[in-house]
């Protein structure tokens, strides 16, 4: 079990102090606001530790080892997507990002009707919305580095 | 106002505008109905759609979606027993008793009926005040606009569940958020830690999406590998329209207390539409001359329900378009839309952009009426998306949120904002951290920082930097204001407990 509130209040503390060294440098009109307002973070974090001690909120973040692979899992998928799109293009990062994303969430993973299923929707979502996009929007989507 | 009034029906009844309100309610609806997915998320996944369209264009498909999706959340609440939204809590205290005795078609009919009552009522408080409000905006200086501010960050004592000490601290935190880049006064590059992109600092719509889109896709499909949703099968038949209409047109007192109470409720920033069909759920039970029929599967209570939710939507945009300060998420999402547009709310709106602001007005009317058509004759039809197998509707949303958040400004660095911020609520939802408050600050920030250095500059040189904040009239209402709203989620809590702890919501 987490407790909630030292967790909160000890990053609060850190985010305030990383906001505090990097904002010396500002002048009065620039600085009076960011001053201001990390004086209230400092202030609200050491109310949230004293609580940690006094009074936790004590949580658990996953219910389950399956939820949190899970998660895990979809994050990396969605990771490795938003890294490569900028290196092979908007459009074969998307497709396969969308057609694993399918096969990944699908009771019967890896049978041939789910991967055919999932590869073809795929194909029609993503050439759809890169239509629209590209085409009627007028979006610059990324073409790929690898490919320039 | 009559003439922009005139002109702005004009507008939405032109082929495409009519079009795009018509694409605009449907989608809303299907948004509405998909538990998980929220009016704000389906304005902030459109936005970008609004680009290249007219900024009347842009607003009109804007109010179709807001409206719709008021409605479509008591679908499911209806017939699943799941509201598509918080504010369909109270609409699943009858509905879902009338689709177990086999009248779900009735609770259908008469939540798209009371929803477009409510809207109805809202709009016209909205088409005949918003001007007039607006007008008295001009009188605000520098120390009115920093009350006005934090008046809107009082919003963060409703937001924050439980302790109100992490709702503050997240304000905070949206605040410092909120001077990522140039600042408003010295010229200052504040945070933006090398990367050109973010001096003209962090894209709302990023932080919208990221913070409430994201999280919700983890925690609801994701993480849980849900599979799919139920749904009930029920038969459709033509009287009951007719018989559920008439029988809500016997109401007016109903209809119209229901409608009032989500204007008002709409009005105070931050009493969202949870509350109001909470609150007047309670009324209609208070004042019905059969208050035991409620509970156990009654259209009048769902009217209640839903006509004040459904009033709150156009209620909430009262002080957005008067006074820039977002009464609700949608509304913050709506701001967003604006701004992208090169609209700042104000006087400006009713003035240099009267004709777009009345057709954004007048869609939202025009809307509350195809929400009765569509919602009557294709709630059967929306109520199957729910059966679409979350396995292709997750990959579809995130997928949306990605090309989303790049077409704001045509950046990956926007996306890998949204990626952090969705990850960041993620895990401040599992401490129940709520990142509203969060998403408020970085509103509101640039608004109470401009009015508190403008106010530091102008009272030094009046000779008193309190006294020029203070003790001025607008300064001193706004003041009471600020009080007020801080204490009423204790009221409205307090109301709500009430409800929550009758006997026949037990039941």
């Amino acid at each position: 079990m987490l407790n909630a509130d030292r967790i909160i209040g000890f990053f609060s503390l850190a985010f305030g102090g990383v906001i505090f060294a990097v904002t010396r440098d500002l002048s009065q009109l620039g600085g009076v606001f960011v001053n201001y307002v990390l004086i209230a973070i400092f202030f609200l974090a050491a109310i949230m530790i004293v609580k940690g001690f006094t009074k936790p909120e004590r949580l658990r973040f996953f219910d389950s080892m399956v939820e949190r692979n899970n998660i895990l899992i979809g994050l990396i998928i969605l990771f490795i997507y938003l890294f490569f799109m900028p290196k092979v293009g908007f459009l074969p990062a998307s497709y396969i990002f969308y057609a694993c994303f399918n096969i990944y969430l699908a009771e019967d993973r890896w049978t041939t009707k789910n991967i055919i299923q999932s590869v073809a929707i795929s194909a029609i979502v993503v050439t759809f919305f890169f239509l629209i996009f590209h085409f009627f929007l007028a979006v610059p989507l990324p073409i790929g580095s690898w490919f320039e | 106002m009559l003439d922009a009034a005139i002109s702005g029906l004009g507008h939405v009844f032109a082929f495409y505008n009519f079009l795009f309100l018509f694409i605009g309610v449907f989608m809303g609806i299907v948004f509405g109905a998909l538990p998980g997915l929220t009016a704000t998320m389906g304005l902030a996944l459109l936005v970008p759609f609004t680009f290249t369209m007219s900024p009347a264009g842009g607003l009109i498909m804007l109010a179709g979606i807001y409206v719709g999706a008021m409605y479509g959340d008591s679908i499911p609440a209806i017939l699943i027993n799941t509201p598509g939204t918080p504010a369909a809590i109270a609409t699943t205290f009858d509905g879902f008793p009338l689709s177990q005795k086999g009248m779900a078609q009735h609770g259908l009919v008469a939540a798209a009926v009371a929803s477009s009552f409510g809207s109805l009522v809202a709009n016209i408080v909205l088409a005949t005040s918003a001007p007039p409000l607006a007008e008295a905006s001009l009188k605000f200086g520098p120390p009115e606009y920093f009350w006005l501010g934090i008046f809107g960050l009082t919003i963060i004592a409703t937001l924050s569940s439980g302790f109100i000490f992490k709702g503050l601290l997240g304000g905070a935190f949206g605040l410092i958020l909120s001077t990522v880049g140039m600042a408003p006064l010295g010229g200052d590059v504040r945070l933006t830690f090398g990367y050109p992109e973010l001096q003209a600092g962090i894209e709302l719509i990023v932080a919208l999406i990221g913070f409430f889109c994201l999280p919700e896709i983890l925690s609801s499909i994701i993480g849980q590998r849900r599979q799919s949703y139920s749904s009930q099968k029920v038969t459709p038949k033509l009287g009951v329209i007719g018989e559920v209409i008439v029988s809500l047109l016997k109401k007016p007192i109903l209809m119209i207390r229901s409608s009032a109470i989500g204007t008002i409720i709409g009005f105070a920033p931050g009493a969202g539409g949870n509350i109001a069909s909470m609150v007047s759920y309670n009324e209609a039970i208070r004042w019905d001359k059969n208050p035991k029929d409620f509970g156990k599967g009654t259209i009048k209570g769902v009217a209640a329900s839903e006509a004040a939710n459904s009033a709150m939507a156009p209620g909430s945009l009262i002080p957005l378009l008067t006074l820039g300060i977002p009464g609700s998420p949608p509304a913050a999402v709506i701001l967003g839309a604006l701004m992208l547009h090169g609209m700042k709310p104000g006087p400006e709106l009713f003035s240099a952009y009267a004709d777009v602001t009345f057709s954004f007005i007048m869609a939202l009317l025009v809307a509350a009426f195809l929400v009765t058509v569509v919602g009557t004759f294709g709630s059967f039809i929306f109520a199957r998306i729910i059966n679409i197998p979350a396995r292709l509707l997750a990959p579809a949303i995130v997928f949306m949120t990605v090309l989303g958040s790049y077409s704001i400004r045509n950046n990956m660095l926007d996306v890998w904002i949204m990626f952090t911020f969705g990850v960041i609520g993620y895990a401040s939802n599992k401490l129940k951290f709520h990142p509203a408050p969060i998403v408020l600050g970085l509103i509101l920030g640039p608004f109470v920082e401009e009015g508190l250095v403008q106010s530091m500059l102008a009272g030094k040189a009046a000779g008193g930097i309190l006294k020029y904040m203070i003790f001025r009239p607008i300064s001193a209402v706004l003041i009471a204001m600020c009080i007020m709203s801080a204490l009423w989620p204790i009221y409205a809590s307090w109301r709500a407990r009430r409800v929550k702890d009758s006997p026949r919501v037990k039941e």
